[in-house]
């Protein structure tokens, strides 16, 4: 039990993807304009992470080391078309906002990393927290540097306009604010010792 | 070549699991997915043609090429018609609302992904209502800073408007 709660903990903090890993930057830096986004970027992204390392690590033993890698690929693109016809059908509003990062999930490194680094040689219950993990450490960094883009950027948090039009600052909405914001956040991350270097 | 074919057999073996799975979440999605994008549709259809109250789909085999619009006692009062252009950041669709008389009624961005808080303004109704009334599109003002964007929906708008007006009168 302990072994599993450092599983899934570690991935939130020390082996964080966003700022410990520095892992699928693309989504991070594109989607981070709207909390909102970024939300519902992360939970798509944890549900991939989870399943796919659900899946990898239940057939660890049958697929064979040297075809890994398309086998990989093929189940977690399988669930990232789940999920993007998923969100077509329930939720078309975020499917929209989100466009083509969903589909994008497929490439996003953290997802292979994670299958790679942990599913590939570990237990099916480890994988799972593993993957969990991981999901909530992705979101939990995108949406604060959401939080910062988007309150600085365009003067509001989750759509709900908070600041004047001439109070904020239209660079931090654009992709220098996203380089600027998720720089400071990794130093500062590292300064506290949060996360390693 | 053993080896070739068990690590073969054992991929396709993967990948027919994954078409399988995927077949049953398309037949599961399918009507939901068909059903958004016609609510949608008619959102927008609504949206730029306050005073419609039915339409009908004017085809050219599978695509809509534009849509008829009538009011509540039946009279046919103008047409409706999707447009796109390139922008700055990449395509720009626009859903147009147009009187038999050739003026615009209103015009609704319906996708695009200009710069967020800068090209993305002409999908604000600041904008679009530059539109409103007008029949020769020459005269609408493109936004500061964002030429390229305003620009791109501007000829979009005129140039299909141009062709669906003699559309319209062709199949009078």
């Amino acid at each position: 039990m302990k072994s599993l709660i450092k599983e899934f903990s570690k991935g939130i903090t020390v082996l964080n993807p966003t700022f410990g890993l520095i892992l699928g930057l693309c989504p991070t830096l594109a989607i981070s304009t709207s909390l909102f986004n970024a939300i519902g970027m992360g939970v798509a992204a944890t549900f991939v992470l989870v399943f796919s390392n659900l899946i990898i690590s239940a057939l660890r033993n049958f697929i064979p080391a040297r075809i890994r890698l398309p086998s990989y690929i093929v189940i977690i693109a399988t669930f990232v078309t789940i999920c993007e016809l998923g969100l077509k059908a329930y939720l078309p509003g975020l499917s929209k906002s989100l466009g083509i990062f969903i589909p994008l999930i497929v490439v996003n490194c953290i997802i292979m990393a994670r299958a790679e680094a942990f599913a590939s040689s570990n237990r099916i219950l480890p994988s799972i927290f593993d993957g969990l993990g991981m999901g909530i450490g992705f979101t939990l960094g995108i949406s604060i540097i959401a939080f910062i883009r988007e309150l600085l950027g365009s003067g509001s948090i989750a759509g709900i306009g908070l600041l004047k039009s001439n109070e904020f600052i239209l660079v931090m909405i654009l992709s220098p604010g996203a380089l600027l914001t998720m720089g400071l956040l990794i130093a500062l991350s590292r300064l506290l010792g949060l996360t390693k270097r | 070549m053993k080896e070739t074919l068990r690590f073969g057999f054992i991929l396709g073996i993967i990948c027919i699991v994954a078409a399988g799975l995927l077949a049953g979440v398309d037949i599961l999605t399918k009507p939901k997915i068909l059903a958004q994008e016609k609510l949608e549709e008619e959102l927008s259809l609504r949206a730029i043609f306050p005073s419609a109250h039915h339409f009908d789909e004017v085809r050219d085999g599978e695509k809509v090429i534009y849509y008829k619009i009538f009011s509540s006692d039946g009279k046919f009062i103008g047409v409706a018609f999707n447009t796109s252009g390139k922008g700055y950041a990449g395509e720009i669709k626009t859903l147009v609302g147009m009187l038999s008389d050739g003026k615009i009624t209103a015009i609704k961005v319906t996708s695009q992904s200009e710069t967020p808080g800068l090209g993305s303004r002409i999908a604000e109704t600041n904008f679009t209502e530059r539109f409103q009334g007008k029949s020769d599109l020459s005269g609408v003002e493109a936004i500061t800073g964002a030429t390229i964007s305003s620009r791109a929906v501007i000829d979009s708008v005129k140039k299909k408007a141009e062709e669906i007006r003699l559309r319209v009168e062709n199949d009078r």
